[in-house]
């Protein structure tokens, strides 16, 4: 073998091994800054009492309640479409049609919107045109639009998975389509929506730019009692102001721990879809 | 059962009937959900059109944003975004590309999941956290570094760029292993039975026949790149204005900048909705940031659909 065969050989590995190192080193980097700095701050205490002194002391609970809010209520913003819209495409439609084509290129294009056009439309169509103000239901709509191609996506993905046989057995059965999506195309994919939710879940609870304008507010806000002037404060919205304007050392610690709490949040939801995510990819190979 | 009892309990019917309402209320939230996202990105365009009536083409080519003159030029902001989007992809696509060749062609199933993991974990974090970091770490070290330049601050379009090339980093790295991954591996095994190396047989087999999937893997990372706003609005400074004579301009690379979306998520959002031409302005910027994100994702989805065809074709032949 000639020399350069031999470098060569011995270059791509070692090129892709320092790739692999450089993110090991970003990973860990992150990760114990988030950790050494966020775990002396958070406490029961820090998760149960409210902010005081601009986020100089106390703790996050108005935060964690309101990002629960926020992303509880654009699940149920988003899983009646998505369960329409994966119907359709999958069990209505046939597999190749233009139309359906056409569905997933909207989906794609969707879920590529920039987060902040996001709160643009919701400044425009909610605060102003409809009146809202600040809502928390403004915000919640808006991450539900966001997430709704990841769970039409996860659902679409389960359907296509679903045992052809069982289909066909129940036809012979004599089953009308309407009893057929009922008893085996919707139970056969709740796992889809059981990941879809959950990876919705994580990515709207970290998103800052589209409750920028319609929803979040630092201080001031509690449990909301209506729609119009309901604000919430929120993790990222509490993260995105005191990065920007708070060198006070409680603040330092009070923003480290309110990141690592988020971080946690979106971590744990994006670990409970695996387990459904692998087991679909295991499925899908047998298949 | 005789005839007639099978007009008096049209059994087939009944079921058919009972269940209809899963066909028209699916048909009716698809069509629903899509006129409303439709009209509403309408709007958002119609709100665009006194600013293109008045400047027309300036509004895009205009080198001045100015608003207590009325003068709206989103030139430089253009040029802020095209800039931290082409930092962040030189950094992050070569190591993305070494990764994924790593755990893609080199690694067993055990450490190609630690790789993945590792990736997951950098996708999951919010961008408000990267934010945070570039805000209290990288933005310190970015001045330090560029001392012998001497930077204004720590806050630039490089500084930024940096943040973004993190944060993009797991898209590419996932769907670049997923393109090679996609490469039969009876391709591989030919090649190597040529007495091909298994380098060779990457550079030469596996990385050609993934060359559209990699593409697109980057023109995604693009189309996140372009869209990330409050990482990128808290790094880079925000000055308006900050438009080089060159097209490459290194004092500019290091100084402060604006971009489409650190201005979109500013402040001058809300005090621009009194006024007409200034709120058309603004969101005639969330309109151009549309269309340049939607022109790289047809262009990744195009590439996908020509691979597609081709892989047919290829089969048909053999």
């Amino acid at each position: 073998m000639t020399g350069s065969r031999k470098f060569i050989r011995w270059l791509l590995p070692t090129l892709g091994l320092v790739s692999a190192l450089v993110v090991a080193v970003v990973v860990i980097f992150i990760v114990t800054v988030l950790l050494q700095r966020g775990t002396s701050s958070v406490s029961i205490h820090f998760l149960t009492t409210d902010t005081r002194g601009a986020g100089s002391e106390g703790g996050i609970f108005y935060q964690i309640l309101g990002t629960c809010i926020l992303i509880g209520s654009a699940l149920a913003v988003a899983v009646p479409p998505a369960l329409a819209i994966s119907l359709v495409r999958s069990v209505f439609l046939q597999p190749h049609t233009r139309l359906g084509k056409a569905l997933d290129l909207i989906l794609h294009l969707l879920n590529g919107i920039p987060a902040i056009v996001f709160g643009i439309l919701g400044l425009l169509i909610f605060s102003k045109l409809f009146g809202w103000g600040k809502s928390w239901l403004a915000g919640g709509i808006l991450l539900g639009v966001m997430i709704l191609p990841t769970l039409t996506v996860a659902l679409i993905e389960r359907l296509a998975a679903v045992p052809r046989a069982y289909i066909e057995a129940a036809t012979g059965l004599g089953l009308t389509r309407g009893q057929i999506i009922l008893a085996i195309w919707l139970p056969q994919s709740s796992g889809g929506l059981i990941t879809g939710s959950l990876l919705g879940l994580a990515r709207a609870a970290g998103e800052t730019a589209p409750i920028l304008f319609v929803t979040a507010v630092f201080s001031g806000a509690t449990v909301p009692t209506g729609i119009v002037d309901n604000p919430l404060l929120a993790l990222p919205y509490h993260i995105f102001v005191l990065a920007q304007d708070s060198f006070h050392e409680g603040a330092r610690a009070n923003l480290w721990g309110a990141a690592l709490v988020l971080v946690t949040l979106i971590t744990v939801l994006n670990l409970a879809a695996l387990p459904l995510r692998f087991r679909l990819h295991e499925e899908s190979r047998h298949a | 059962m005789s005839e007639r009892g099978a007009e008096r309990f049209p059994i087939e019917k009944m079921r058919v009937n009972r269940h209809r309402w899963i066909f028209w209320s699916s048909m009716a939230g698809l069509l629903i959900t899509l006129s409303a996202l439709l009209a509403t990105l309408l709007f958002l365009v119609w709100q665009a059109t006194p600013i293109i009536r008045q400047s027309g083409a300036g509004f895009v080519f205009g080198r001045l944003w100015y608003y207590p003159e009325q003068m709206f030029g989103a030139l430089a902001m253009i040029y802020g975004t095209a800039v931290v989007s082409l930092v962040a992809l030189t950094l992050a696509v070569p190591v993305a590309l070494g990764t994924a060749v790593l755990s893609a062609e080199y690694l067993d199933a055990g450490a190609r999941l630690v790789v993945k993991s590792a990736v997951e974990l950098l996708a999951g974090v919010p961008s408000v956290v990267y934010g945070l970091i570039g805000v209290l770490f990288l933005r310190e070290w970015v001045y330090r570094g560029l001392a012998p330049f001497d930077p204004i601050s720590g806050d630039s379009l490089f500084t930024a760029g940096l943040l973004l090339a993190v944060m993009i980093l797991p898209t590419i790295t996932t769907l670049c292993d997923d393109a090679l991954r996609a490469v039969p591996a009876s391709q591989r095994a030919a090649a190597r039975s040529l007495g091909l190396t298994r380098a060779e047989s990457v550079l030469h087999v596996a990385l050609p026949q993934a060359a559209p999937g990699l593409l697109a893997a980057i023109l995604l990372g693009l189309g996140r790149a372009l869209g990330e706003t409050v990482a990128v609005f808290l790094v880079v400074g925000r000055q308006d204005n900050q438009l080089p004579d060159k097209l490459f301009s290194w004092d500019a690379l290091i100084s402060p900048g604006q971009t489409l979306t650190s201005k979109l998520g500013g402040p001058e959002t809300h005090l621009a909705y009194g006024d007409p031409l200034h709120w058309a302005a603004m969101a005639g910027l969330a309109v151009l940031l549309l269309v340049m994100t939607a022109l790289c994702l047809a262009a990744a989805k195009g590439i996908e659909k020509l691979t597609k065809s081709r892989a047919a074709r290829v089969a048909g032949q053999s």
